[in-house]
This record gives structure tokens, sequence and C-alpha cells, in this order.
């Protein structure tokens, strides 16, 4: 092993002890505020890890949306509701042991899956080809924003009207009415007083 | 100020507007009535909504012109007939149900100006659902129609049943479209990249993955069945029907499913040719318990939109039977003509049921009785559209469930049909259970004819009772469209013949 996969063993040494304490903090404790920020810690630690392996395009949206906007959100629901005393349940049922099961299973699948991955992956013909794609040298941001507004344009544009539509439909039943009752109270006096003699129909 | 013209030259020369011109005109629509309601604070809510008819209307005008041409727009579009014939119908839903939502809204005292917006952000996803060719496209017009389908279903916000029913429906279509995207996920990664319909199909190798494309396959399934309703996942349909205000069900009873048809059928038929006899089995065997359920509920119901939930439930069942017996000289005609006469028989009996709505409260089928003394435009029309729901032989739902069955019998479904006649024939005795409630006098006349006439006398400050009102425009035209087109079915099935793909 060469300085450069030496550094890199490293960092990676660092930020998974970091995922793995979040993720353990999330689950085990008892304040939900504490329980809210180690999840923070979680998703920072996975962006870390992206930018790691020099996927930087992910390793911004990670930090934008789950740091940024989901954890905050959480944490700020987290705020506001009270906090509940916990029931201390030391009684272990049958869901807890049929769901350490089942994370069992699935863990021990992963693990086989990435090994038979990596034993087909480190054979010499497909390290040759892999350098030869000469992927580190491109610049993946610019390479999305260019499929964006290329191929993808009319998705694209589409989800920026979603994103307006989202908002009214959010703001809509978070309102306050009474500014609707007023307005529709007008609204009837005009036409009761607009079609007087209750022929003409109010669209036409 | 060089940058923006080499881009905008490059623009000019890759993209072709004139494909989605229609859905740029919706837009623009929409964008319009944002602004104006801005503009006003509020006041003079009615023209917003007749922006939205006209631009409806302009689209469909351009969609006309467009219908025979088939163009490619950036591997997004295709603009066969197929994808042309399900936005004039979806245009049309937008367009009639509109139409009869007008009076609801502005009665019910919540504010008008976002209900137009919502059916136009609805519409706009439905038809960029139906000509989309490209996994994302797909899923994000999917995601537009279903966000502003349950904020629409939400939007009386006073109703308890109102937020049970947006509830429902976002959990529901959350669910459902996650599947539908893992399904999507796995098509991806097998065919090395490619996110067009197109070249999924080339570059999967079908023999080598078969159980995992299985495994696709139902994941797909049931992320599109969910939005047609079909057996097992249709629990969310009569809650939802039954919570959302009237002129809402209309819309999505239509657009929601008409978009959902497109969908199925290009996924299927593209992608799962190889598959054709597993994935037609499971489809059949869905379309049998659909037809049955929906049928034999829908008898014990004692609320309308209830019972129509249901009874829309048993019609997708039917025209799944269409979607199977698809061959190569006839297309997917049977399957559009009878969704064609469903949008309009459908459209027609809510019509009716808004402005009954509208003047006596209620939604309990009991109240119905004797409606013939009191108003009998309403009656007769509305025993027209449930004729026609039923199949009764001089209108034209008899003549789409002909065209069907028929097809259906000769493409070899003979359990598949022979159910749907039989549950057609259930179908026949709640419906007329209806009618007949309405023709003859009631037995206890004093209650409901005392709040037939307390409300209208409440409401008619502010509609009219008269013919120019717009709910009654809607009635009329579904009234008369659902009577003729059965004498005019040849020319509709030629134009829908030639969509095979």
């Amino acid at each position: 092993m060469n300085l450069s996969e030496l550094i890199h063993e490293f960092i990676l040494a660092l930020i998974e002890p970091g995922i793995l304490v979040g993720s353990i903090g999330t689950v085990s404790f008892i304040n939900t505020a504490n329980s809210a920020f180690s999840l923070g810690l979680v998703f920072t630690c996975i962006s870390l890890l992206y930018f790691a392996l020099n996927a930087d395009f992910i390793a911004a949206a990670q930090l934008l949306v789950y740091v940024g906007a989901i954890n905050v959100l959480i944490v700020f629901a987290v705020m506001i509701t009270d906090q509940s005393v916990s029931s201390d349940s030391e009684k272990r049922g049958i869901g807890y042991f049929t769901a350490l099961g089942a994370c069992s299973i699935l863990f021990l699948t992963i693990v086989c899956i990435f090994h038979k991955i990596n034993d087909f992956y480190s054979s010499s013909i497909h390290q040759s080809e892999y350098l030869k794609l000469n992927l580190f040298e491109q610049n993946d941001v610019q390479n999305i924003g260019y499929q964006l507004l290329n191929k993808f344009l009319v998705p694209f544009e589409l989800a920026s009207l979603l994103l307006l539509v989202a908002l009214v439909g959010a703001i809509n039943p978070a309102r306050d009415e009474d500014e609707g009752k007023d307005i529709a109270e007008n609204q009837k006096k005009s036409f009761v007083s607009s079609t007087s003699p209750r022929d003409k129909s109010s669209f036409f | 100020m060089n940058d923006i013209n080499s881009f905008l030259s490059r623009l000019n020369s890759t993209i072709n507007f004139s494909t989605i011109l229609p859905e740029i005109i919706l837009i623009v629509g929409l964008i319009t009535i944002v602004i104006t309601d801005l503009v006003n604070k509020g006041k003079n809510a009615i023209f917003l909504y007749k922006i939205f008819l006209v631009s409806t209307l302009v689209s469909m005008g351009i969609l006309f012109y467009q219908l025979i041409s088939v163009i490619a727009f950036e591997d997004l579009y295709t603009n066969n007939i197929f994808n042309n014939l399900f936005r004039f119908f979806i245009l049309i839903c937008s367009f009639i149900s509109v139409l009869l939502s007008v009076d609801y809204v502005l009665c019910s005292k919540i504010s008008l100006a976002e209900f137009p917006l919502f059916k136009i952000s609805a519409g706009l996803g439905g038809m960029i659902l139906s000509c989309a060719t490209d996994l994302i496209t797909i899923y994000v017009s999917l995601e537009f129609l279903a966000l502003s389908s349950c904020f629409l279903s939400g939007y009386t916000k006073r109703d308890i049943r109102s937020n049970e029913a947006s509830m429902k429906f976002l959990l529901m279509s959350g669910a459902s479209s996650s599947s539908l995207l893992y399904g999507f996920s796995l098509l991806y990664g097998f065919s090395d990249g490619q996110v067009q319909l197109d070249n999924i199909i080339d570059k999967i190798l079908f023999s080598q993955y078969l159980p995992t494309i299985c495994i696709s396959a139902a994941f797909i399934l049931a992320g599109t069945a969910f939005k047609l309703s079909l057996f097992p996942f249709h629990q969310w349909t009569p809650d939802v029907y039954e919570g959302s205000p009237t002129p809402v069900v209309a819309f999505f009873s239509v657009t929601s499913k008409v978009a959902a048809l497109s969908l199925f059928t290009r996924l299927f038929r593209l992608i799962f040719p190889y598959l054709s006899n597993e994935w037609h089995i499971v489809v059949e065997l869905l379309a049998i318990s659909s037809m049955i359920l929906g049928n034999l509920i829908a008898v014990t119901q004692r609320s309308f939109k209830r019972m129509l939930a249901y009874s829309s439930i048993s019609q997708i069942g039917y025209v799944m039977i269409g979607i199977l017996a698809a061959d190569l000289e006839n297309g997917y005609a049977s399957m559009l003509t009878y969704t064609f006469i469903y949008i309009f028989m459908n459209l027609g009996t809510f019509a009716r049921i808004t402005l009954f709505s509208l003047r006596t409260g209620t939604d309990n089928i009991r109240d119905y009785a004797g409606l013939y003394m009191k108003d009998p435009v309403l009656t007769f029309s509305l025993v027209l559209c449930l004729l026609s729901l039923g199949g009764i032989p001089p209108l034209s739902g008899f003549f789409g469930k002909l065209y069907l069955f028929w097809h259906g019998w000769k493409a070899g479904l003979y359990i598949s049909v022979t159910v749907a006649l039989v549950t057609s024939v259930i179908s026949i005795y709640y419906y007329l259970k209806i009618i007949k409630l309405m023709l003859t006098k009631t037995t206890n006349p004093v209650d409901t004819l005392k709040t037939y006439e307390k409300q209208k006398s409440l409401v008619s400050s502010v509609i009219s009772t008269k013919l120019k009102s717009s709910v009654e425009m809607a009635m009329i035209l579904c009234a008369l469209a659902s009577t003729l087109s059965g004498l005019f079915m040849d020319p509709i099935i030629k134009i829908t013949r030639n969509t095979f793909f």
C-alpha cells in the first residue's frame, strides 16, 4: 500500500466509527432531542464518506437535503412536542427477537453480496478496464447540469412547477380562513345585487 | 449575452416545441391564474375559472390539429395516436369537471382561487404522463398528478371526512409510488443505465435475468394498480371518494384512472412483451376480482358517492379486459372506446349528484326518493346516465360493453367475459334500484320535501336553477354524449383502431 491508499484508509477509519456511534445513539438515547442530533451526526458522516469516495455532487446534495432540511425538520418537530416519560419496558417480547433475526439475516446477506462483488471486480482484467475509463477526471456537476437542461428538460421544469403547487397546497390548509370568509361574503352580496331577477346565471 | 444567444439557438434547433404546445398553454393558464388572483386580491374569482376553461379549450384545439402527426420530442415524448387520444381524454375530463365544480365551490364558502390551480396542475400531470416514454418523466408527472389530487381532496378543510380522505390518499399513494420506483430501479440497473423505455428493452438480456425482471414487473404492477384501484389495492377508493368534495371526486374518478390506464398499457406493452403470458394471467385475476368485489359491495351501499366508488372499481375491471384483448388488427380500440364513454357517463352522474347535494345537502340514496315529483329534468338525466353505466341497449354504455366483451371473447378470455357479463347484470340491479326509488312516490313525503324546499331557498340566492348554470351545461353535455355516442360508435372505433405499438 502506498501513501495515498494509506491516507484513504485512515480517513475511512475516522468516518465509519462516527456513523456507527451516531446510529447507536439515535436508537438508544432516552431524550429524543439527543437522538435527533445524533441522527444529524450520521448524515454528516455519510456525506463525508461520499466526499472520500470522490462523489462530490452527491456529498453536497446529502448535506443540503438530509442535514440541512430533513434533520432540521426532525429536530424542530422533536423540540415542539412534549417530552413524554419513557416507560422502562425491559421485557423483550416476540417482536424483538423477530426483528433481531430479520435484521441479522439481512446483514449477512449484504455482507455476502459485497464479498462476491469484491472478488468479481478485483480480478486484474476488470481493474485495467476501469482505469481506462478514467472516471476520476470527469466533472460530475457540469455533466449533471448539461443533462438536466438538454435531455431531461421536461422533468426538470415539471419538478419546478411541482414545487410551486406543493407550496400552494401546503399553505392552503394551514392559513387563516377569516379573510376567505369576508371575501366570500362580499362576493355573495355582489352577486345578489347584480343578478337581481335570479334569471341570469352567475357563470355565463 | 453571447452565451444566452448561442444557448437559445441551440435550443431551437434541437427541441421542437410544437409537440408540447398544449401543455405549454396549460402552464401559461396556470401562471395567469396565480398572477390574476394575486392582483385581484381575491375578488372576482369566477374570472379565474373562465381563464381555466379558455386555456383548456385552446389546448384541445391545438391537440386536434396535431392529432395525426407522429413527432418525437428529444426521446421524452412520442406523439403517436395512442398518446394523443389519452391527452385529449384528460383535457375533456378537466373541462367538464371544472364546469360542474364552480357552483359547489362558490356555495361552500371556501377560498376559490386555489381550486382551478390544483385542477390545472392535475390535468397537466395527467397529460404529460400520457405521453412520457422515459422513466424519470413518468415518475415526476405521476407524482405531480398524485400530489395535486391529494390537495384537491383535502380542499374543504373544515370537513373532517375531507381531512381523513386526503390523509389516506397521501399515505397510500406515497407507499405505492415507492414500490413503483423500486421496480423502475431494477429495470434501470439491468439495462446498464438506460432511462428511456425503448433503450431499456434493447439492452436488457431477458433470458439471463428473468427472475429479477419478474420481481420488477410485480412491483410496477403493484404501483400502477393502486392508481387504477384494482382488487387488492382498492381499499383507499371508497373512503377517499366519500370524504372528498363531490366535484373533486368526479375529477379524479376519471382523470387519474385515465392517466393510470395509459401508463399501465404503455409500461406493460413496451417493457414486458416476453413475459406476456405471466402478466396476462395476473391481470386477468385482478380484473375478475375487481369486477366481482366492486359490484357485490356496491349493492349494499347507502351513500351515493361510495356506491359510485365501488362501481368505478368494477368499471376498471371491465377496461382491463380491453387491455388484455389487444391484438394486431384492432389495437386498443375496445379499451379506448369504453374509456371515452366511461368518462361521459361517470361525469354525468357526478354532475347530477353535485346538483342534488347542493340543493339538499345530503348524500344518502334514500333521500333521492320521489325526486321525479320535484325535479323531472334532474331525474330524467340521472336515469339516462345510470342506465348507460349499467349497459342498457339504446345508450352508449351498452355499445361500449358489447364491443369490449366481443373483443375479449375473440381473444380467448372466456372466464373474464363470463364473469363480466354476470357482474354487469348485478350492476344493473343496483342502478335500477336507485331509479325505482326516484321514480316512485316516497312513503314519508314530509321530511325530504321539507329539506329540499329549505335548502333550495337558502341556496338559490347564489346559484340559479335555470338552464344557463354551468352545472346544467355539464349535465346536458354528458347526457347527450352518453346517449348519442352509441349511435356514432363507428367513427369512434375507426379512430381508435390504429393504436397498437
